[in-house]
């Protein structure tokens, strides 16, 4: 999960890194005057901030409540912020970005760095680090050497990394970034900004994944490779769906169950795709039950077609259950075993939605 | 041969009292493979399906020395130090099934394997199969078993579901496999495409390798440039699942921890020009498998002069 700004930055600054002096305003609240220049954030979380206008800079007191209105009702990727962080203006002898993050080139950490950093960063050099060891000085010697830092603003830069990387290793992030992480001209680094990733997995590993396509074909799929691919089926068929929904492992029935109901909640919906491949290990019977308890508190009951496609321990008993239900209570429902294919079921479900 | 687990694989399992170990155990013995020991702290003495219980894994070792993989199964919290221990008793395969490990804990762990040489597959592998011969961890479980048919496919996975689904797939067209994978979905693996290529490609019971990948990080562009570089000559199958993210925000993770909608590198636009640039196929749909397969193979016993066109015809070069 992306954190906002203001929360990296208080994560940064329990680092011993330091920030602008600031303050943060709810939307509704009219702020109270500041020394100027105010730089004035909206507290999003996504990117693409300062070209919705979500980023502004009001010089005196007359320019400070409409730069505030500005930032408040700047549309950012469809999200207006709820709050806004006001912050005195650094004055820079140079902005630098620094970041530290995984990659899977190298299969563990790396340090990120360029001289030239804020909103025209150019090309940043990354230099892998030993995981399970703290931070060598000689590799973070090494980053600035081949970023091209000026030896002036070495040591203070490097005091900075090393307290970043510790925040990274220490709070187990999977993103800790300044951009832009500015020098000023008495030596002192501030960091400008403050982008940071935490790992779900620690945060909430039971959570499951749902996102809104915007189509009218609900979709619970299972597995996490073949929920991709089983989108990118339905939308070769010319299927439009509703959502990205996912479960994996060997959830509960519950789990499956609350799915089924957010997923099944969503307005307009022509057909309900539930696609999964064959099961290593899922019992079928248990999650389908959960798919059954969820589908029977969706009133009025669902009239478009369901199409089930599954196959895996106990999937035999599963489609008895099914069938049964949908006998006796009136479900449109269709159940195929991995006879057929997943893409097979994609063009089923498409024909009897738009039928 | 087969790759990684054969008739002489002797499993321990770490987290073996637990619903998942207990599970995985039955079904493993249920296949065949022999697993001597388990581990869980506190329960020495104790037997799982008939598996003697140690408190750690160098008990274990001591009274089973034959022992030549770990399956983890233990909580998420508790993966780190398990591995550690696997990889500092110096058992040459760690097999890590469990999910929502932490990336930093993998890279640690990654990092320990290198150092000490030895091979992690995960973490969240379903695990390995050699159809026939052995079987580590909950890939194809008691009544799917069979889907598993022996033969000379390898099968390397991001995703468990889509090993099982590739199998039945390779099944209806004849085909069997030597190997399948789970390699995980992480952001962070032990063992990547490459790795495991490697392996396929000094495999003699391996022809040909179906691969199933998906958008996020760049093990698939990692892996078109190693069959790129002109050390691998079977033919190679890939499927790459997310087309439909294309139009989602940079950043947005789907399924796998590791599948995050990306611009560039790691985008499933810039992993299928990789494969295709590598001379592997790019199967749309799981039944172009076995037909690419067929083709691919087909043209490699063709004249210099001929090669097979896309709709399988038989063209001049």
């Amino acid at each position: 999960m992306d954190l906002m700004e203001y929360e990296g930055k208080l994560l940064l600054q329990r680092y011993g890194i330091a920030v602008p002096d600031g303050v943060l305003v709810d939307r509704g609240v009219v702020p109270a005057a500041r020394r100027y220049p105010a730089v004035m954030k909206a507290q999003v979380r996504s990117g693409g901030r300062g070209r919705a206008g979500g980023v502004q800079v009001a010089q005196d007191v007359a320019s400070f409540l409409p730069a505030f209105a500005r930032c408040v009702e700047a549309d950012i990727a469809g999200m207006r912020a709820e709050r806004v962080l006001i912050e005195d203006f650094v004055s820079a002898e140079r902005e630098y970005y620094v970041s530290a993050s995984y990659d899977t080139r190298t299969r563990g950490p790396v340090l990120a760095m360029s001289v030239s950093g804020g909103v025209a960063i150019e090309a940043a050099t990354i230099v892998p680090i030993t995981a399970d060891a703290p931070i060598a000085p000689t590799a973070i010697a090494d980053v600035m050497d081949r970023a091209g830092v000026p030896t002036a603003h070495r040591a203070v830069l490097a005091e900075c990394i090393a307290r970043l990387w510790t925040c990274f290793t220490e709070e187990r992030l999977l993103l800790a970034e300044i951009n832009p992480l500015f020098m000023t001209p008495d030596g002192r680094c501030i960091a400008g900004d403050a982008k940071v990733i935490v790992d779900d997995d620690i945060l909430r590993p039971q959570e499951r994944r749902f996102l809104s396509l915007g189509g009218d074909i609900a979709i619970i799929a299972s597995g996490g490779g073949a929920s991709l691919l089983n989108v990118d089926a339905l939308m070769a068929h010319g299927g439009r769906p509703a959502n990205y929904a996912e479960y994996s492992g060997n959830p509960s029935a519950d789990v499956v169950r609350d799915l089924t109901i957010r997923v099944l909640a969503q307005e307009g919906l022509r057909g309900c795709w539930v696609i999964g491949g064959t099961a290593n290990f899922t019992d079928i019977l248990g999650t389908m039950q959960g798919f059954l308890d969820g589908l029977r508190r969706i009133l009025p009951r669902p009239t478009y077609p369901i199409v089930v496609r599954r196959d895996g321990p106990r999937k035999t008993e599963a489609f008895a259950m099914l069938q049964d239900a949908a006998a006796h209570e009136g479900y449109q429902m269709y159940t195929f075993d991995s006879a057929t294919p997943m893409e097979e079921s994609a063009r089923i479900m498409c024909k009897l939605a738009y039928q | 041969m087969a790759i990684l687990v054969h008739e002489h694989t002797r499993v321990l399992v770490q987290g073996i009292t637990g619903s998942e170990g207990s599970r995985a155990t039955k079904e493993m013995l249920a296949y065949g493979t022999v697993v001597l020991a388990g581990v869980r702290p506190g329960k020495a003495g104790e037997r799982v399906h008939g598996v003697p219980v140690f408190d750690t894994v160098i008990d274990a070792l001591r009274v089973h020395p034959a022992i030549t993989t770990s399956l983890i199964v233990v909580p998420a919290s508790h993966v780190y130090a398990a591995a550690i221990e696997a990889i500092a008793a110096g058992i040459p395969l760690i097999v890590i099934m469990t999910e929502h490990v932490p990336v930093a804990d993998s890279a640690r762990i990654i990092a320990a394997s290198r150092i000490a040489q030895v091979r992690v597959v995960g973490p969240s592998s379903v695990g390995i199969i050699s159809p026939g011969k052995g079987k580590v961890g909950a890939i194809g479980s008691s009544e799917i078993a069979e889907v598993f048919t022996p033969g000379r496919t390898g099968v390397l996975s991001k995703s468990g579901g889509m090993t099982a689904e590739i199998a039945v797939t390779l099944r209806r067209a004849g085909l069997g496999i030597s190997t399948a994978v789970g390699i995980g979905g992480d952001v962070l693996i032990g063992s990547d495409f490459v790795d495991m290529l490697r392996a396929f490609r000094d495999d003699e019971d391996t022809d040909a390798v179906v691969l199933f990948g998906e958008i996020g990080g760049a093990y698939e562009e990692l892996a078109a440039a190693y069959l790129a570089s002109g050390v691998w000559t079977k033919p190679v199958v890939a499927v790459v699942a997310g087309r439909f993210t294309e139009t989602l925000p940079i950043g947005t993770t789907l399924g796998h921890a590791g599948a995050i909608v990306a611009a560039g590198c790691g985008s499933y636009r810039s992993k299928v020009a990789a494969f295709a640039d590598a001379g592997v196929r790019i199967a749309d749909r799981l039944e172009e498998i076995p037909i690419l397969l067929h083709q691919l193979t087909y043209a490699r016993h063709l004249a210099p002069s001929l090669r097979v066109h896309a709709d399988g015809l038989i063209v001049h070069a």
